[in-house]
């Protein structure tokens, strides 16, 4: 999409930036419907009973009618509310959700935009979004709304920290911060993928992942059984929904990440195996991630606050920090 | 002096519309009387000022601002309000005599910078432009700049070692 920048603005140009925005947020929005489908049947499936077989052949309908549901519900806006703060929240919550989106290249050729600094540019992004989330929490003017913001900023900042260490081995390995290089990088059979060489730094950016995507075991953000719903207890209807979409939204970028950073790529396990377009190959290793956090969902009991913050602090930052060492003595003995 | 010959280029048409959000951004940071509205708009600033980067194909720094002043500063600056009471919040009186003066103050600053701009003559860039800055800024970093850059990593270790010497001292006198 480079060649468009340097051109004049015209109105063909800018209604290719527009709908080619449009086709991703139809195609995320077509995942999240059926990421969450999926989520209700797995999580049903592994806790034995039947999830979402109502609507619709075999349930497929279910998130339909749920968002549905959520976009005739009465909006509430609660009257000691910061009622500026309320509204912007969500929004502000979605947007940066959604333009993480942009650096992700699919294939070789498939990208929106090539940054030299893919990685940063989502750990920079999912930062305002955790503004936002805290925000919302302060924004409602209600207790447990806060303590879920409070918590959300305390977790965030934490495992931003290995989140960002676990991916330097793998930077150190490429040579380079650009996404697409290091999915270049890997190319070859599958005991070349990162996940082996840098096993340690897998591990650790599969927990930190978790924990930035507020999921089960690190959902202290909107622990139900504690706090209603965190940060969101006051939202309901379409603003509501743009919170949960900005979190399967993230659910898709992580695992997109894990793929590249971890996983190949689009390159097939065997060089062999290379006329299988490239496209099913990311799509097939992004499904093995999204089933493996539903499955961590599903088998996991959430941690305590102190619990998850010494686990940030005081386990993964020196194992991050240890794997940083290792690779480098790896580069400087075996070249 | 005036003649802003521009050509509308996607570059140009995002250069204006950043420049114009870094300025309602900090206009807002000074106008707004609840603290929580204004770190959030000192953080809209912030990130105006990314896209600029983004635009001067300074993507590192760009990135590396907002994870910093965004992702970090603002959030430990609102975690920081949050904490507090904030019940004296309010509007402050008006003094007419100090505004004009420092509106009379504000154009006169204005004039000077916009001469000084236009009149302003960049020499031809130095530096030669590598495509692949990130991976430049690190060469720097670790060669020729190799000492400030160690004398900057001391230097947060100390405000680290200070900042967990005032939190464990507080906790004693129990």
């Amino acid at each position: 999409m480079q060649h468009f920048w340097d051109r004049p603005l015209s109105w063909g140009t800018a209604g290719i930036f527009v709908a080619s925005a449009i086709g991703v947020l139809g195609f995320v929005i077509f995942f999240v419907t059926y990421a969450i489908y999926f989520e209700r049947k797995f999580i049903g499936w592994m806790q034995y009973r039947q999830g979402p077989n109502r609507t619709g052949p075999l349930g497929l309908l279910q998130s339909v009618a749920d968002v549905a549901k959520l976009l005739f519900k009465e909006d509430t806006i609660p009257k000691k509310a910061d009622r500026g703060l309320f509204i912007l929240a969500p929004v502000l919550a979605f947007v940066p959700s959604f333009a993480v989106l942009a650096f992700i290249p699919y294939t070789l050729e498939l990208q929106f935009a090539d940054l030299n600094v893919g990685f940063l540019y989502y750990i920079a992004l999912s930062g305002i979004t955790t503004i936002a989330i805290v925000v919302a929490g302060w924004a409602s003017n209600n207790k447990y709304s806060l303590l879920g913001g409070m918590r959300s900023a305390a977790q965030m900042i934490s495992y931003e920290v290995p989140l960002v260490m676990s991916v330097v081995g793998v930077v150190m390995m490429t040579g380079s911060l650009n996404l697409r290089e290091i999915v270049i990088a890997q190319s070859g059979y599958f005991w070349e993928w990162n996940f082996l060489p840098q096993i340690l730094g897998f591990v650790i950016f599969l927990i930190a992942a978790v924990s930035e995507l507020n999921r089960t075991p690190f959902d202290l953000p909107e622990a139900e059984s504690e706090l209603v719903a965190g940060y969101h207890v006051e939202y309901s209807g379409f603003r509501f929904a743009f919170f949960m979409l900005t979190e399967y939204i993230y659910v898709y970028a992580i695992a997109c990440l894990t793929t590249i950073l971890f996983l190949g790529g689009w390159n097939p396990p065997i060089p062999q195996l290379d006329f299988v377009p490239g496209i099913l190959w990311f799509f097939l290793k992004f499904s093995v991630i999204v089933f493996f956090l539903f499955w961590i969902r599903a088998t996991f009991p959430r941690l305590r606050v102190d619990q998850l913050m010494g686990m940030a602090w005081k386990v993964l930052l020196p194992l991050a920090i240890l794997n940083i060492f290792l690779t480098a003595i790896g580069i400087e003995l075996m070249g | 002096m005036l003649n802003f010959n521009v050509e509308f280029t996607g570059e140009f048409v995002a250069f204006f519309l950043l420049s114009v959000c870094a300025i309602v951004g900090a206009v807002m940071a000074i106008n707004f009387t609840k603290v929580v509205h204004t770190a959030l708009s000192i953080a809209f600033t912030f990130i105006a000022i990314a896209g600029l980067y983004v635009l001067l194909e300074a993507e590192f720094i760009a990135f590396v601002q907002v994870l910093l002043y965004v992702g970090a500063i603002t959030i430990l600056m609102i975690f920081g309000i949050m904490m507090t009471k904030h019940d004296g919040e309010g509007q402050e009186q008006t003094r007419p005599l100090l505004e004009t003066l420092s509106a009379i103050g504000c154009i006169c600053l204005f004039g000077i910078l916009f001469y000084g701009i236009r009149n302003a003559n960049f020499p031809a860039e130095s530096a030669p432009f590598t495509e692949d800055n990130t991976r430049e800024i690190g060469m720097q970093l670790f060669t020729q700049y190799a000492i400030p850059f160690e004398l900057v990593s001391v230097l947060l270790t100390v405000a680290f070692v200070g900042a967990v010497a005032l939190a464990k001292r507080e906790e004693e006198p129990q």
